[in-house]
Formats: C-alpha cells, sequence, structure tokens
C-alpha cells in the first residue's frame, strides 16, 4: 500500500517538474524576444542596444540560460515564480487574483457537464424505442463537435442581444455566469456522457439486472437503483480528461464573454512570451492535472472493492 | 438472457409517451430560438438630441485589448495609451488637424537655435488628484526617470526611444522646465503632445517612487488629466471617475472646466461579433476596433461610425536595398507601379479607409501627394522597367535574372484585418507582371521573431509607424535608425550619406515652410529616387457609437479623449 502511494506521488511531482522544464524550453527555443515584445513593434528596429540591454539584465534574461533555469526552479519550490514580464507584478498573486473566476466557471461547469452526461446515459437507457435511443447517444458527440465559440456566440446572439435576458460580457454577479456556464459544459459533458451511455448499456445486460426483471421491477426502478450505482463509477477514470477539455475550453469560454481567467490570461502570457507568467500558469495546471490523478488513483480502491483486494495481496499497479 | 429481459419488459403495458413530449418541446426551443435571432429588432428608435453638453452619465466603451498595467508611461498596445490620455496631461496639445503644436500644460516655449535646449513656461494652476502641485521639478523628476528608467523600482527606460540623446532638465525656476539633448531634436516639440503607447503624460512625485509592482494599484497611479482610476481589473475592464476642479483642458479644443461625464468604463472585449452585439443591443454606448465588414451593417442600423486614420506612415512595403532582388531599383519600382490601388480600394477598403498616396499619412505635417507620378497603377511601364533590367520571362510566366528567379519575400504583421487581404491583391497583381511576391503574415510574436533577420531574409518588411511628424522618416529610415531599407555600402546605387543628411536635416529645423521643404525632399528621396518604399494603404482606428453619445476626440496620435464627450440622455 505504501509503495503504491509513494509511487503515485513520485509521478505527480515528476509531471510538475516536466511541465516546468519543458515550459522554459519550449519559450527559449521560440525565436522570439520577450525583450522585443516590450516595445511597439514597429519601433523595434529602433531600439538603442544599450536600452535593449538594460532592460534584459532588469528581468535576467542577459544571464547564461542554464543559469537563469536553476534560479527559476529554485525560487519555484519556494513558490516564488518571479514578476510577470508584462505588468510587473509577482507572478503568485496575478494567478491567485483570476484562479477564483476560472474555479467557479470550471467547477459550475463540471457539475452542470455531469447532470447533463447522466440525464443523456439515463435517457438513452430508458429509451424503448430504437430511433429515440440512436438518436440520444448521438448527442455526445454533438456535443464536442461543436466548437466552443460557435456556440458561446450563438447562446450570446439569442439570449443576450435578443433577449436580454444575460448580460453579454464581463463579471457581474451570478447571471453572467450563466451562458458561460453552458458554453463551457456542453462540449465538457460529451465524453463523459459517452463514457456512461456505454456502462449504462453495459450493467443494463447483466444478469442482476435479470433478476430484478424476474423480481418484478420497473424499467426505471432498475436504472435508478441498480445499474445508476454501478455504472457510474468509471466516470471517475476519465476525471483528468474531463480537467483537460476544462481548461481547455475555459481559454474561449473566457475570451468570448470577455470573462478574466487563467485560461485567457496563460494565452495572453504566450502571445507576450511572458516566461514567468507561463511558467507559473503551466505549472498550476500541471499541478492540477497531477493532483486530480493522484485523488482519483488514491480513491479507485476504496469505492472499487476488488482494486483493494489486489493491493492487499501486494500486486501493486 | 436479453430475449428473456425483452420478453418480461414486453409483457409490461406501455403506459408513457415521454418520447413524443420531448420532441414536441425540443422542436419549440429550436424554433423559439431561431425566432429570436432573426427577430428584428425594434428598440433602436432613439432621436439625436445635439445641443447644449448634458453634465453626468456613464459612457460604457468597449475595446479589444486591456491594459496590462495602469502606468501610462508604459504600454504597447492601444487601451493603455487610450486610458493613459484620460488620465495625464502632456505639456503640449498636437492639433489634429493642422498638425500645430498648441499649448497644454505648458502655456509657451521657446527653443534655441541648435534646437538642443527647449524651455517650457508651465501653468501655474495645475494639479495632481492627490493635491500635490505640478512644477518644473516634477517635470524634471518625470522625464528623467521615463528616459533612464529606475532598476531598483523594476521601471523601464521607457521614453529612452522617444527622446533619443536626453540629457536633463534644468529647473531654473518653479514654473520652468529647460530639456536638453545631445544632439539637435526638432522632433521633441511634437514629442512633448505624445499621446500613443508609452507616452510622456506626467505622474505625481508620490507615484514616481512606486515600484512597477506597486503602480498595478490603480489607486496610486496619480496624474492631472480629467478623470482618474476607480478600478482596474485586467482582462476585464478599467473605470475611470471624474477628476473634481479639473480646468486645464487643452486650450485648443475649447472645453472649460470639469468633464461632462461622470464615469467612464472601459470594457474589454476581445470578440468582435460580442463587441457589435453589445452595442446594438445597448450594453455598452460605443466601440473601438470596429471591423471593416461591421461598419455598414451599424451604420445602417442607425449607429454613428467616426474615425481617423493612423498618424505617422502608411501601412508599408520597406524595400531591401541590398537583398536580391529588391536591390535592383527597377524592381524596386516594378514593385510601386506594378498593383492596381482602384482593386484594394473597391475589395479590402472601407470609407474609413483609403489607399496610400504617400509614405507619409495625409494628416503629417509636410505630406506631399505622389499618387499621378511613382504611386500609380502602371503595369506597362513597371513590364517595360523590368525588361530595360534585364529580367526576362520564365516558362512560369515568373521572370529570370541569370538564372535567379524574381521572387521577393515578404514579412508583414496580422494585427489589422485589412493587411492580409491587401497584401494578397498586391501579390495578384504583380505576379501579372512576372513578379512572385511571397507573403509571409504573422502575429506580432512571431514578427519580432522573424523581424531580426530582416537584414538577410526578408525583401520586404511590411508595417506602420505612428507618428504625426515628419521626422518620423529619419526615425523609420535614417541609416543610422531605423534604416527600414537596410541602406548600407552594400546597396548599389545608393548614396548613404546622401540618405542620411536628406532625412537627419528633419530634426535640424522647427520653421513650418523649411520643415515642409526638407519633407518633400525626404520623400522625394524615399519615394522617387531610390524608390525604397511602397506605400499601401492608410489604416484608421474606427469607432461606431450611438447617437445619443458626443463629442468623442481623436488627437493627432489618432487616440480618444473623452474630457469633452457628453451623452444626450444624461445616464
Amino acid at each position: 500500500m505504501l509503495r503504491y502511494l509513494a509511487l503515485k506521488i513520485g509521478r505527480a511531482l515528476f509531471v510538475v517538474w516536466a511541465a516546468f522544464s519543458l515550459t522554459f524550453v519550449l519559450l527559449f527555443v521560440l525565436p522570439a524576444d520577450p525583450v522585443d515584445l516590450l516595445f511597439d513593434p514597429a519601433e523595434v528596429n529602433a531600439v538603442p542596444p544599450e536600452v535593449r540591454e538594460q532592460v534584459a539584465a532588469g528581468y535576467g534574461f542577459d544571464r547564461p540560460v542554464i543559469l537563469q533555469y536553476l534560479t527559476r526552479l529554485g525560487h519555484a519550490l519556494t513558490g516564488d515564480f518571479g514578476t510577470s514580464v508584462q505588468s510587473g507584478r509577482p507572478v503568485v498573486p496575478t494567478i491567485l487574483d483570476v484562479l477564483p473566476s476560472t474555479l467557479l466557471l470550471a467547477a459550475g461547469a463540471l457539475a452542470l457537464a455531469l447532470v447533463i452526461a447522466f440525464v443523456i446515459a439515463l435517457a438513452a437507457t430508458s429509451a424503448r424505442r430504437a430511433w429515440v435511443r440512436d438518436l440520444v447517444e448521438a448527442l455526445p458527440s454533438g456535443a464536442v463537435s461543436v466548437p466552443v465559440f460557435l456556440s458561446g456566440i450563438l447562446m450570446l446572439q439569442i439570449f443576450s442581444f435578443r433577449l436580454g435576458w444575460f448580460p453579454a460580457f464581463g463579471d457581474r454577479g451570478a447571471r453572467s455566469l450563466v451562458l458561460p456556464l453552458i458554453t463551457l459544459a456542453i462540449p465538457v459533458s460529451g465524453p463523459i456522457a459517452q463514457l456512461l451511455v456505454r456502462s449504462f448499456a453495459t450493467e443494463f445486460r447483466s444478469g442482476y439486472v435479470t433478476t430484478s426483471w424476474a423480481k418484478g421491477a420497473t424499467r426505471g426502478g432498475i436504472i435508478v437503483r441498480d445499474v445508476f450505482r454501478n455504472a457510474g463509477l468509471p466516470a471517475l477514470t476519465i476525471a483528468g480528461i474531463t480537467f483537460g477539455n476544462l481548461i481547455a475550453g475555459s481559454v474561449i469560454t473566457e475570451t468570448v464573454f470577455a470573462r478574466q481567467g487563467v485560461g485567457r490570461m496563460t494565452q495572453a502570457a504566450i502571445n507576450t512570451l511572458d516566461v514567468p507568467l507561463v511558467q507559473g500558469t503551466v505549472v498550476l495546471v500541471a499541478a492540477g492535472f497531477a493532483l486530480i490523478n493522484l485523488i482519483v488513483d488514491l480513491i479507485y480502491p476504496l469505492l472499487d472493492p476488488r482494486l483493494r483486494a489486489a493491493l492487499a495481496t501486494g500486486r501493486a499497479a | 438472457m436479453s430475449d428473456l429481459r425483452t420478453a418480461i419488459e414486453r409483457a409490461t403495458p406501455r403506459r408513457k409517451r415521454w418520447p413524443w413530449v420531448a420532441g414536441a418541446v425540443a422542436v419549440l426551443l429550436v424554433a423559439g430560438g431561431g425566432f429570436a435571432l432573426t427577430r428584428g429588432d425594434a428598440s433602436t428608435g432613439r432621436a439625436a438630441v445635439a445641443g447644449a453638453p448634458v453634465h453626468g452619465g456613464t459612457l460604457q466603451f468597449a475595446l479589444i485589448d486591456y491594459q496590462r498595467s495602469p502606468d501610462p508611461q508604459w504600454g504597447t498596445n492601444y487601451a493603455e495609451s487610450l486610458i493613459g490620455n484620460n488620465v495625464t496631461d502632456k505639456l503640449t496639445w498636437q492639433d489634429p488637424d493642422t498638425g500645430e503644436v498648441t499649448p497644454w500644460l505648458a502655456e509657451s516655449w521657446e527653443y534655441n537655435k541648435d534646437l538642443t535646449e527647449f524651455t517650457f513656461h508651465l501653468r501655474r494652476d495645475v494639479t495632481f488628484s492627490d493635491g500635490s502641485p505640478f512644477d518644473s521639478e516634477v517635470v524634471k523628476a518625470n522625464f528623467d526617470q521615463y528616459v533612464h528608467g529606475d532598476e531598483k523600482l523594476g521601471i523601464n527606460p521607457n521614453g529612452a526611444i522617444l527622446l533619443p540623446g536626453y540629457i536633463e532638465t534644468l529647473t531654473p525656476d518653479r514654473y520652468t522646465a529647460v530639456v536638453r539633448f545631445e544632439k539637435p531634436l526638432a522632433s521633441f516639440l511634437q514629442a512633448s503632445s505624445f499621446t500613443a503607447n508609452a507616452q510622456p503624460g506626467f505622474l505625481s512625485p508620490s507615484t514616481l517612487k512606486l515600484s512597477a509592482e506597486e503602480r498595478t494599484d490603480p489607486k496610486k497611479v496619480i496624474g492631472t488629466g480629467p478623470f482618474v482610476y476607480e478600478s482596474w481589473q485586467p482582462q476585464v475592464k478599467t473605470v475611470l471617475v471624474r477628476r473634481k476642479g479639473y480646468n486645464w483642458a487643452p486650450p485648443a479644443l475649447k472645453h472649460r472646466g470639469e468633464a461632462y461625464l461622470d464615469r467612464i468604463v472601459f470594457n474589454t472585449i476581445p470578440e468582435a461579433s460580442v463587441r457589435t452585439g453589445s452595442l446594438t443591443s445597448g450594453a455598452v454606448d460605443a466601440t473601438l476596433d470596429v471591423g471593416t465588414t461591421d461598419e455598414k451593417p451599424l451604420a445602417d442600423q442607425g449607429f454613428k461610425i467616426i474615425y481617423r486614420g493612423v498618424s505617422g506612415t502608411s501601412i508599408f512595403f520597406n524595400l531591401n536595398s541590398r537583398l536580391f532582388p529588391t536591390d535592383d531599383i527597377a524592381v524596386r519600382r516594378a514593385i510601386q507601379l506594378g498593383w492596381d490601388r482602384e482593386a484594394i480600394r473597391k475589395t479590402v477598403l472601407t470609407g474609413s479607409y483609403s489607399v496610400a498616396t504617400s509614405v507619409l499619412a495625409p494628416s503629417v505635417p509636410g505630406y506631399v501627394d505622389y499618387s499621378g507620378s511613382v504611386l500609380r497603377y502602371d503595369p506597362e511601364e513597371a513590364g517595360r522597367l523590368l525588361d530595360e533590367a534585364g529580367w526576362k520571362e520564365g516558362p512560369d510566366g515568373i521572370r529570370v535574372k541569370d538564372g535567379r528567379k524574381l521572387v521577393v519575400k515578404l514579412l508583414g504583421i496580422s494585427n489589422l484585418v485589412a493587411n492580409k487581404p491587401a497584401y494578397e491583391s498586391i501579390q495578384q497583381d504583380l505576379k501579372k507582371i512576372g513578379i512572385d511576391l511571397r507573403l509571409t503574415v504573422v502575429p506580432i510574436p512571431d514578427y519580432t521573431a522573424l523581424l531580426t533577420k530582416a537584414k538577410t531574409d526578408w525583401n520586404v518588411v511590411a508595417a506602420n509607424r505612428s507618428r504625426n511628424d515628419p521626422a518620423v522618416l529619419n526615425l523609420q529610415y535614417g541609416p543610422a535608425l531605423g534604416n527600414g531599407s537596410f541602406v548600407t555600402k552594400e546597396s548599389p546605387g545608393i548614396d548613404v550619406d546622401e540618405v542620411t543628411r536628406t532625412l537627419g536635416r528633419l530634426e535640424l529645423t522647427l520653421d513650418p515652410a523649411t520643415r515642409k521643404q526638407y519633407a518633400k525632399a525626404a520623400q522625394d528621396l524615399l519615394l522617387d529616387k531610390y524608390a525604397l518604399v511602397n506605400p499601401v494603404y492608410n489604416p484608421s482606428q474606427v469607432i461606431a457609437h450611438a447617437d445619443h453619445v458626443h463629442g468623442i476626440i481623436f488627437d493627432a496620435q489618432s487616440r480618444n479623449h473623452f474630457v469633452d464627450t457628453w451623452k444626450s440622455n444624461g445616464k
């Protein structure tokens, strides 16, 4: 058990370190110079060399790359990611400022996505007519295929600009969260729904369900009491993918609805080669990703008795 | 097993009709959505009530960018300069129509004969919003930090490019400031009014002491401007409120006293369709960054479109004078003559934009119109020039000389929507006369990266530069400065000293007549004699606003000032 734990935690730490190092390498392999991006693009060629040197020295960009890497890594270990090149603010509070908006959006969208996914799975399973079932089962792939910016803009056109029910941009309390939530939840619900539809179908055909039928249970009763509990668990296994979808979707959702957030900030930071800020956000996202997978790995044995037994006998995964 | 199950299930009677109900609900939803989308907007029936300005109200303004820091002295985007202009004031105000530099915080000024010393006599009634007075010591402290930066505070030398060769500011008395330079710098007078990116707006001594990090608290960024910061939320919005007791708008604006508006909210909206949708639905009163395709629909719905050409240079093709094949003046001339201006005007540009008729925008003092001479569409003449220079048509229609094809590589920025279509139109026209123009039009970070190899890799660099002064030509093309066309000793047939001298003279005089003459000589040299640049079009800043909004000012750099702005409904 202890070995299992150490292995999983070690793997999570490695992922975070690798993300940190890889971003650093990528940002330095890119041919653009972050110092250039501090000036008007039309004036870049007119910047006197001594001014350029002064600016580069101010941010430590003039030192050997390996030294920059080690210093950054050392500071990062103590939770200090330096100062944003573009705003002059330390990276950590800059991220912490916008993190709540993204967390709220992501958590809300996840909850809504789960509801949508379970509704689809339940509907597909309880549908008696084949064509209804086929139609409902096609919804997840449809949900994944609709680009977020398209559904977002469509929703704005209808509910903000035409009907005026919701504000079109910015953070103005709960009402401004509704449209972004739905927009982000739709693509995130897709993979979850697909997985659930499949595992619902599998469970629905298993022996214990037939027993329930034989005992005279109704279709609805079987689905809610027997199938739901057993088929819901596998959704946890794609928590990592779901997290990735949420992060990727939030970049576009935040842009379309002009909300502040980690996604949009990362995009801006990459566009301006704001090395410290990009590294801070990448490490944050990688840590989130690793943490979620770690939690899933750790709680899954608790939920699934078969896996617990396997661990106890020492055959660690 | 499944047979058994089906058999059991079939035995129970069917009661539910939910699929039909669900189907009906879905159809209704889709139809309702469609109806909502296509329904005409009946809410836009406001009448224009011009007349006496109304005090009060909040202007909801939309734009694409956001301020990455409230500090107006640094910044590379439009939001930063635009908002900075309404929080800080400058020494002088350049008239956007005539280009004349007029008083603002400086009541009058004089300069020495060499144009190395500029003496400004300051207004005595100006205060910062924290109550501290505006005087010559403040001017000195601002310019010193603006040019040199402050490494301890993390402040960059933001003004080093605008004020090259700055030595110091002397303060002979409380309201006299003398700014000294190493070399003659005629363009400094215009620079003292500069309102574009990284502008010399005055910050209070208490703000100058703050580090870059501390300046991200907007309440601590103190200026003398008509508005003061209320809040700053990166990515979302900046809110400004009226400065009480403001009474020093540029006299040329004829605005007395405080601003009319109580508050301005600068909403950052990255998506074009959301900006226009917010305007038509009334969520914002005005929006900047109106796309070329949105102008007409908005005008048709009764919104006012106002615009001003971006001052400085046009969008230009800088032709590399030392790299094959643009080192051949015949090729450079053929590029100037080889594309149809009318086609671009009709298919790419709107009425707010114009085809370039010089390397300078028409609003810059000293602009000369070359549309009848070098900057005309004359494919026959272009072909003749290439024939004469020995460029023979190859098998694929592209000309060849000494076994080398006439391939011209262009590097451009994709930030303006009209750029790529305009370049593509030129590409098609040039192909007809045997020039293969290859386009690399990319976002700003990629552009700056590729620009480092411009001298050896790119025949054409397409960009523009915002500065409403003819000396922009020296900054952009002077061999010792921007050297946009890479004029060096390896440039065949070009006298480097002549270029240096002709462009450099623009910094040597402020006499309007002489300067005009020098500006013409500089344009003649760049466009005609050496054909170093092919101007394309003049970009514009376009605002669409509801008709209850009045008095949005475009300054000489095409940035907006809201001191004179009011709303007829006063809300």
